[in-house]
């Protein structure tokens, strides 16, 4: 197999697939090589779908069109022990009404939804097609080479969305040899099956609304964090540790999984359901700091691969990132087609508008929340100290009561110290 | 949830060209072995007693999660599956 394209986009995920779209709909003949049987076959994620100011651009009605699930009117945090949580919910009553600030889906249907929207624009999409390496020509990149079905693609540009480890960048020189385990997180989730009703009446919902919870104190230590969300008849459970945290401290990711899973708080919200899937993937958690360079000579890094993905604690977004930076490389290809100049100067318009664009804008903005997570009292004494403060509050025994901050400051010097609360909060702060 | 029964819960398409290779040399000379426990599908097994390190590509989840630990570069080869082989996940 050998064919020239205009363009070649490696892997068909939410960076890839809108690459390749934006610039099939502007003309360009482009391949989208998947190495999935179909595209979201390999991707998994861990939480919610949020606003995509990139694909709404395209679609004006992108929420009707696309593969969704239940759209998220609820939003939860809960602080952990072994035996004791304490949550805050937020349920707003605008998040019920288009349009939805966020929805629950399942990757090998929206992924999959998006690359045919691709083809349908005129995009060629290659499943089953490993990318193995570039082919240059006379010192320029030319295409690349596939396995599994076997053979070359010819193109003068490529736009690598490979993915978080992104090989292709790595072979262009443009991203680190080797990854610092500390950038970098790992997700582990259950895909729990469960009737629809039970759901609506376990979490409080109607019609198609949605909940999503987080966890922090659910990982015996390790730096992470657990997720919980609602589909239409299932559950999707799962932990994500800092790599750097899960490897020194002897656990795995498995059993963690299973100890919050037992956790009775968590146990009672996913009794009667049935482990249908199990899956993993990484997380770049890096931050600004750990952005490849995204432009070099016949070459672009979007999504994942360029490590565009911004964890602040709060909120965990990439697929919206992704999505928006495979967006801008496309226009920077178009771009460099009228000019027949594929140098890395004929496709910085990619680097500028990224600049320019919430992706780099928001990252830059959460550049020190990485180093700020990295604080290992976050998920272990925070939570132990936010149970027992609210467990005293509420306990009546006819001992006489003692003053809220008394109690408070307390339950504080026991569980983090004074010192480490006020430097803490002064660092989160200033993170966020 | 029993790892041991990854085959039950998750599906893949074997390929018996395995995606990852190890050069065991290394691991047996590794002090951290990191691998072992970071592992979410449980590919890498170290035995104490014969001083081996087992690694079975079969139920790999292709996360990466070993090719980042790994602070020695034991892998003669580290790459994705060919097209069309590995995990394929339905639901996540």
């Amino acid at each position: 197999m050998s064919k020239t394209y205009q363009a070649i986009v490696i892997g068909a995920g939410p960076a890839g697939s809108s690459a390749a779209l934006v610039m099939a709909r502007a003309g360009l003949d482009v391949a989208l090589v998947e190495r999935g049987s179909f595209p979201g076959e390999k991707n998994m994620f861990g939480g919610v779908l949020h606003r995509m100011p990139a694909l709404e651009e395209i679609f004006p009605d992108f929420w009707d069109r696309a593969a969704l699930g239940r759209h998220i009117i609820k939003k939860g945090v809960t602080f952990m022990t072994d035996d004791s949580s304490f949550s805050t919910v937020i349920e707003a009553g605008n998040f019920d009404t288009p349009p939805f600030n966020g929805y629950s889906i399942f990757r090998p249907r929206f992924d999959n939804w998006l690359a045919q929207e691709a083809v349908k624009a005129g995009a060629t999409l290659i499943t089953r097609a490993t990318v193995d390496d570039l082919v240059y020509k006379d010192g320029k990149i030319a295409g690349v080479t596939i396995v599994g079905r076997q053979g070359e693609l010819r193109a003068p540009v490529v736009i690598a969305a490979d993915g978080v480890l992104s090989f292709i960048a790595k072979k262009a020189g443009l991203r680190q040899p080797t990854f610092d385990p500390s950038q970098m997180a790992v997700g582990v989730k259950g895909l729990i099956d469960m009737p629809r009703e039970m759901i609506n009446d376990r979490f409080g919902l109607v019609r198609e609304q949605g909940f999503a919870n987080e966890f922090v104190g659910c990982t015996a230590g390790v730096r992470g964090g657990g997720f919980l969300y609602t589909n239409y008849d299932s559950l999707s459970i799962g932990l994500v540790f800092h790599l750097a945290s899960l490897r020194t401290s002897g656990k795995t990711p498995y059993d963690l999984l299973n100890t919050f899973m037992e956790q009775p708080q968590v146990a009672k919200m996913i009794c009667g359901g049935k482990l249908q899937e199990y899956s993993a993937h990484l997380i770049p958690e890096g931050g600004y700091d750990m952005i490849p360079e995204l432009v070099g000579d016949g070459i672009l890094v979007t999504g994942d691969a360029a490590a565009l993905c911004n964890a602040t604690g709060l909120n965990l977004e990439g697929i919206n990132l992704a999505s928006q930076s495979g967006v801008i490389a496309g226009k920077a290809v178009i771009e460099a087609h009228q000019n027949k100049d594929f140098s890395k100067r004929g496709l910085s318009a990619y680097k500028t508008l990224l600049d320019e664009s919430y992706v780099i804008k928001d990252l830059k903005m959460s550049r020190k929340a990485p180093h700020m997570l990295h604080n290992d009292r976050i998920y272990n004494e925070y939570p132990e100290l936010m149970c027992s403060f609210m467990e005293s509050i509420y306990r009546i025994n006819g001992a006489p009561r003692e003053n809220l901050t008394k109690l408070f400051l307390k339950s504080a010097k026991e569980k983090v110290g004074l010192g480490n609360m006020l430097a803490d909060g002064f660092s989160a702060w200033r993170a966020l | 949830m029993n790892i041991d029964e990854i085959f039950d819960y998750t599906s893949f398409t074997i390929d018996r060209e395995p995606h990852i290779v190890l050069d065991y040399d290394i691991c047996t000379g590794c002090d951290n072995r990191g691998c072992v426990n970071s592992c979410p599908a449980r590919c890498y097994t170290w035995s104490e007693e014969e001083k081996k390190m087992t690694f079975v590509h079969d139920g790999c989840l292709e996360c990466g999660t070993c090719y980042v630990v790994c602070h020695r570069n034991a892998f003669t080869r580290w790459r994705y599956p060919r097209g069309g082989f590995g995990v394929a996940y339905r639901m996540t």
